[in-house]
């Protein structure tokens, strides 16, 4: 019996100029990707990638997205993920955060990650007025940097 | 010191007339191959031809080692050249320079044309 082996990538979306959403979903960063792909490694590179590939979350406020790719397509998503610019219509990059093997890391990761961030920008701010603020801008996912 | 692999290719064409066959124009076709079949990435290399024979129709040309099999495999992929239907045949590939006066097998370290489904 043979296992499937995937890999979950953890990207994060970095937009060019600060945008409230990025009007993303899966089908059009599926399309980008797969796209870029078969520039940089051609129709063998897509096909060898095609099969089990997936974007399995992407959430468009948080601008963080999880793919799903077979274990011996990462190496070709993992390198083209930095030449990318442009995502749909949006100038923006791509930030890789974690690879995992199972999406349960991926998510785990994405919160430490999340928490991190949201310790760090709180510890920043200095007088409870701005923490305050800062804090109804993440309950309504208005985090731009 | 890079390691080359050359080959020996036999080239068929539909309608010899029509086609401009010049050692450019035939490496132009094989890049275009290597880089529609395997991308900027997976499909650059430096190809240097030895000999061209347009009466023969045969070229010996030699590419790095580590684009061996992706160079035999966009060579039998092309389909056409300069949209005339053509078909080039690979008769030997060496790691040691070849000729074409050279008969196959006086050079034991000659290999006959095969590939295996191992990663490219």
């Amino acid at each position: 019996m043979v296992r499937i082996k995937n890999r979950y990538i953890a990207v994060q979306i970095v937009p060019y100029a600060p945008v409230k959403s990025l009007r993303l979903n899966d089908h059009t960063l599926t399309k980008c990707l797969l796209q870029n792909i078969e520039k940089y490694y051609g129709v063998y590179g897509l096909g060898v990638l095609e099969h089990g590939f997936r974007v399995k979350y992407c959430n468009e406020r948080t601008k963080i997205a999880i793919i799903r790719c077979l274990h011996r397509g990462q190496r070709y998503v993992s390198s083209i993920l930095p030449l990318i610019t442009l995502i749909g219509d949006v100038r923006a990059k791509f930030r890789t955060l974690y690879t995992g093997a199972t999406i349960i890391q991926c998510n785990k990761f994405i919160i430490k990650h999340q928490r991190q961030f949201l310790d760090r920008m709180m510890g920043q701010v200095a007088s409870a007025k701005e923490r305050q603020d800062l804090f109804k801008r993440v309950m309504e996912l208005d985090m731009d940097r | 010191m890079i390691g080359y692999h050359y080959f020996d290719v036999q080239l068929k064409f539909r309608d010899f007339d029509t086609v401009e066959l010049t050692p450019i124009y035939f490496r132009g076709c094989v890049l275009n191959s290597l880089e529609s079949f395997f991308g900027e990435i997976g499909g650059k290399t430096s190809l240097d031809i030895i000999k061209f024979s347009v009466e023969q129709r045969r070229v010996v040309f030699r590419v790095p080692e580590e684009f061996f099999k992706r160079t035999h495999t966009a060579i039998t992929l092309i389909g056409h050249y300069q949209k005339v239907p053509c078909h080039f045949r690979i008769l030997k590939t060496s790691k040691t320079p070849l000729d074409f006066q050279k008969d196959i097998g006086e050079n034991d370290n000659c290999e006959e044309a095969q590939i295996d489904d191992c990663q490219l």
